[in-house]
């Protein structure tokens, strides 16, 4: 092989091992995703033929799917800004030296990597009206007098699944953003601090600029991952009451494993995909054309 | 710094390659069957029986690793593998196996409906043999008949009722249990005005077993989900009004806050410790409460019923079922092997007794009756109460859809207008 | 913090400024840890007095039994060692196939570029819970259902978008002029990488590391549907064990649970001095 042939070559034998890794067992798995949403399945499972768009008509006709929508939306707009925003924070923070460091760095840590479902059972626990340490410390405390429900309405207790959901997230960010930090070189500030710029402007016209990578790479996948996050809804509400608290996921979930209905469920999952696809596209076009070098 | 990262590499590394031998050495047949060696050969002279079992409680997967043990021990051209999945995610493995051909041989579950409709079961008669099938209570072996042929054999069922801390109903100046709606009332005002911190009622309108308090109400109205000849009824006046009054209940406060989210498990913890006066439960509390350390004073009563009707204790029973994977005249022999040996009256009576349950069979009845006084008036109930009606297609939706209705009235819906809709999608 | 403070005094505005770091590392430590002190509170009561309608803060008697329990009760040890092998297996495979890939997007021009960054997004957009089926047909055709081999390959898939992305980045951010006066001196372009390139992108690839192994040692899902045998389960699904149909068994659960953050936290600790960088004073400091 002569050495021009190779040069064109090598880029794909480096990329060779990675896009095999995920063919096989993503890409394939979706395939069938897709072929399920256009089939006729069975409740025991089975695929008994094509049937077009039916199972994605009667999963917008139900009248909870545009609740589960507008779930799913609130979920993920609210974790992923909420918990970019305190993360990103965060980081600066953790990114001074201080003595501890590396302990309060190793408690940051504790969140994420605990297990999900552990996690809202956690949550669960804290905040129930009856048994709840929340209510049990406030009493010690002498801040209440009798126990409060802190979850009296769907509302609230979806907005508890979303502090949860805050909770588990924001160490992710934190960690990519100092990964972020670590690149800057001190060199910048000095000479900005000579310019007589002050904080804030630093903050905003050197450390944004350059952390941005990596916080768009949380970002992007926050998105992702937090639209389909399963294990904290499903632990503290599974849904209920009467899909207030459902996600798309969730909702899918139970119409594929409890309704036996894994052609709907599958036509559910295909439609987050498009709505994620979407919104990917539009970063992708917007992102990449511009170059996204630092 | 590159030291450390070296140091991280290798260990991921030597981790890695110990995975893959893992891997490698942890096959199913390797794993459930050492003893059968590598070569094909070996193996193949024994026949294979894959069992899925749900898990009851914390005895279940010690109780069937001794049966696999004890069962491959006895039968040398058997090699028996039974796995135990939790509650919470037997449907999630079964059907995904299902989904890709590869059923197990045998199912524990509590439904069966839905793969029968699909022809994916064998007959019970098949695979069971005539003397073990003899053994089961008629009316439990009903429970899994479609069109004149039973799928499915029980392996075990419990039955509800209604508990009391008869302390807590003494001092507030109940005299008696509530046997009928109004006096279930006037107890829980009554509670209510000696302790506003105790819960009068339990309920219990959850994704996880919203369809037992449905049944509980419409069964003391009444009313049924469907009639004589197997038509859907779910929005008969008996059921409405039976859902109306339990959804009065939340209303009036007489209930745990949030019935929408709380299970029977919280319930029966908040019962244990006194925090909850009443509720509708399953036989297995006494052994719940005793092992969660708790000493309530406690009674057991019919559950109350409205309108002079009878008072119907519900029925929850599960099943084992043979999936028709092609079975060889050899294999359903072992599979019968297996079950003779699984309703032994002995042993039979002792996997009831493990997590509290009661039997399906006359024999086991009569062993756990004799076992335990306390048991044998649940024996005696068990054999009359009233169950799902699980052997119907629609079961699944049917079950959805009573505890959506239960928990879009708790936010204000009418039960009415919701049992009508319900009632048009699943018969209309 | 004082020995510092008496060696070189500290403008008021800077006092003002430390003290203010402090306080918001303590909260933000304080606020973590709750859920922890709850959780191990939980584990040391008794069933009965979890739901004591009294309640109470610390457990009346303590009953550190209960985390010795957990060890008889399940094989807690087996499950432990099969997560410790899924999660490292894992973590290697997805380094092992994504650093190449981020280098060739960061360094090389090459048709579908773009395409391919696509690719490993989209690769993303459907939750595990989804692909179950697709996964186990997969599973069973390579015959690799019921093995952890199975589990680590599909860890490090679901791993490769964040590897590639950030590392990607990371590599981006370094100049690449170190790596060609590498070449000229008669490396090649892998050790250069290796070498060079690599060390220098230390705190992208701790961030990656602890990323996917925690993701692999908290995954649970598809763990849960292609191991059947008791010995090849992950602690995730083995401590299912704990949650029974007629009883959840909460101490037991949360105290296995506190054992299983110990691995993770352990190794954060061993590779955290990998993202500090010596070069920056950045941050809250005025």
């Amino acid at each position: 092989m002569s050495k021009k042939t190779f040069r064109k070559i090598e880029p794909y034998i480096w990329i060779l091992p990675s896009i095999l890794l995920m063919a096989v067992f993503i890409i394939v798995p979706i395939g069938y995703v897709f072929r399920m949403a256009l089939s006729k399945v069975t409740k025991a499972g089975l695929i008994k033929g094509f049937n077009g768009i039916e199972n994605f008509v009667k999963v917008t006709g139900n009248s909870s799917f545009g609740l589960v929508l507008k779930n799913t939306l609130v979920w993920t707009l609210a974790v992923v800004v909420i918990s970019t925003v305190l993360g990103f924070i965060l980081a600066l923070v953790l990114n001074n030296e201080f003595k501890g460091r590396k302990v309060a760095r190793a408690i940051v840590v504790f969140p994420w990597a605990t297990t999900l479902v552990i996690q809202a059972s956690v949550w669960n626990f804290i905040i129930n009206t009856d048994y709840g340490t929340l209510n049990t410390l406030l009493m010690k405390l002498g801040l209440i007098s009798a126990p409060v429900n802190w979850t009296p309405t769907p509302a609230i207790y979806f907005t508890w699944e979303i502090a949860c959901g805050i909770f588990v997230t924001i160490p992710f960010v934190t960690f990519c953003v100092l990964s972020g930090l670590q690149s800057i070189d001190a060199t910048y500030y000095e000479a900005a601090t000579v310019d007589g710029a002050n904080y804030w402007q630093k903050l905003f016209r050197l450390t944004l600029p350059l952390v941005r990578p990596s916080l768009t790479v949380s970002t992007v996948l926050n998105i992702i991952y937090v639209f389909n996050s399963f294990p904290i809804v499903w632990t503290m509400t599974k849904g209920d009451p009467a899909n207030h608290t459902d996600t798309l996921v969730t909702y899918l979930y139970k119409l594929a494993f409890y309704n036996g209905k894994q052609g709907e469920a599958a036509a559910v999952s295909v439609i987050g995909f498009l709505i994620l696809l979407a919104c990917a596209s539009v970063y992708m076009v917007y992102t990449l054309r511009k170059g996204d070098d630092t | 710094m590159k030291k450390a990262l070296a140091l991280v590499l290798a260990l991921a590394l030597a981790l890695s390659l110990a995975a893959c031998g893992g891997g490698a050495s942890s096959t199913p047949a390797a794993a459930s069957a050492p003893e059968a060696g590598s070569e094909p050969a070996a193996s193949g002279d024994k026949i294979d029986i894959n069992v899925i079992a749900a898990q009851y409680g914390q005895n279940t997967q010690d109780w069937w690793a001794n049966f696999q043990k004890e069962f491959n021990a006895e039968h040398e051209g058997i090699n028996l593998n039974v796995e135990v999945v939790s509650w919470n995610d037997i449907y999630t493995v079964v059907n995904t196996r299902i989904s890709n051909n590869n059923a197990p041989d045998i199912l524990n579950i509590d439904v069966f409906a839905d793969y029968q409709a699909d022809d994916l079961l064998l007959p019970a008669e098949d695979y069971v043999s005539a003397e073990t099938y003899a053994k089961f209570y008629p009316a439990f072996l009903d429970q899994s008949l479609v069109d004149g042929t039973v799928w499915a054999i029980p392996d075990l069922a419990s039955a509800r009722a209604l508990y009391y801390n008869a302390d807590i109903l003494k001092d507030a100046g109940v005299e008696n249990p509530p046997a009928t709606w109004e006096e279930l009332e006037a107890a829980c005002q009554k509670i209510k005005a000696f302790d506003s911190s105790i819960y009068p009622w339990g309920i219990d309108m959850t994704t996880d077993e919203g369809q037992a308090a449905f049944a509980y109400y419409i069964w003391n109205n009444g009313g049924d989900f469907v009639d004589a000849s197997g038509n859907w009824t779910l929005n008969s006046p008996e059921n409405v009004e039976a859902i109306e009054y339990a959804i009065n209940l939340v209303k009036s406060e007489y209930t745990n806050s949030d019935p929408a989210t709380d299970t029977r498990y919280d319930l029966q913890d908040m019962f244990g410790t006194g925090k909850v006066a009443m509720m509708i439960g399953p036989n297995s509390i006494p052994t719940y409460i005793a092992e969660g350390g708790n000493s309530v004073n406690f009674g057991v009563a019919p559950i109350p019923t409205n309108g002079g009707n009878p008072s119907v204790s519900a029925g929850v029973m599960d099943r084992f079922m043979c999936f028709d994977n092609g079975h060889s005249d050899e294999k359903l022999e072992a599979i019968k092997t297996f079950f003779d040996y699984f309703y032994e009256d002995t042993r039979y009576s002792d996997w009831v007794l493990m997590e509290g349950f009661l039997p399906a069979t006359s024999a086991g009845g009569e062993i756990v009756a004799a076992s335990d006084p306390s048991m044998a008036a649940w024996v005696e109930i068990v054999g009359s109460c009233k169950f799902y009606p699980t052997a119907k297609a629609e079961w699944a939706d049917v079950k959805q859809g009573v505890i959506d209705v239960e928990q879009k009235a708790l936010l204000g819906g009418n039960v009415q207008e919701l049992l009508d809709a319900l009632q048009s999608e699943i018969a209309g | 913090m004082n020995e510092a403070a008496a060696k070189k005094p500290l403008s008021p505005k800077k006092l003002i400024l430390r003290v203010l770091l402090y306080l918001v590392v303590i909260d933000v430590c304080v606020l973590t840890l709750y859920p922890y002190f709850a959780m191990f509170c939980t584990a040391l009561k008794s069933r009965s007095e979890i739901f004591s309608a009294k309640g109470t803060i610390l457990p009346v008697t303590a009953l550190w039994s209960n985390f010795i329990d957990i060890w008889s009760r399940a094989p807690m040890a087996r499950y432990f060692l099969n997560s410790l092998l899924i999660a490292g297996g894992s973590t290697i495979i997805a380094m092992l196939c994504g650093i190449p890939a981020a280098y060739a997007l960061a360094r090389m021009r090459f048709k579908g570029q773009t395409a391919f960054l696509g690719f490993v997004i989209v690769s993303q957009m459907f939750a595990p819970v989804v692909l179950l089926i697709g996964i186990y047909k997969v599973m069973m055709t390579l015959g690799l259902t019921d093995s952890l081999l199975g589990l680590v390959l599909i860890n490090a898939a679901f791993n490769q978008a964040f590897t590639i992305w950030l590392l990607r980045g990371t590599f981006m951010s370094i100049s690449a002029e170190m790596e060609q006066a590498a070449t000229i001196d008669g490396c090649s372009r892998v050790q250069a990488m290796l070498r060079v390139l690599l060390p220098v992108a230390a705190p992208g690839i701790v961030t990656t590391l602890i990323f996917i192994f925690i993701n692999a040692w908290n995954e649970y899902t598809v763990a849960l549907c292609l191991i059947s045998t008791d010995t090849t389960k992950p602690l995730t699904v083995g401590i299912n064990i704990f949650n029974g149909y007629n009883m959840i068994e909460w101490q037991y659960l949360f105290a296995a649970s506190i054992f299983a953050i110990l691995p993770v936290v352990i190794l954060f600790m061993c590779i955290e001095k990998n993202l500090v960088s010596g070069l920056t004073s950045g941050g809250v400091k005025g």
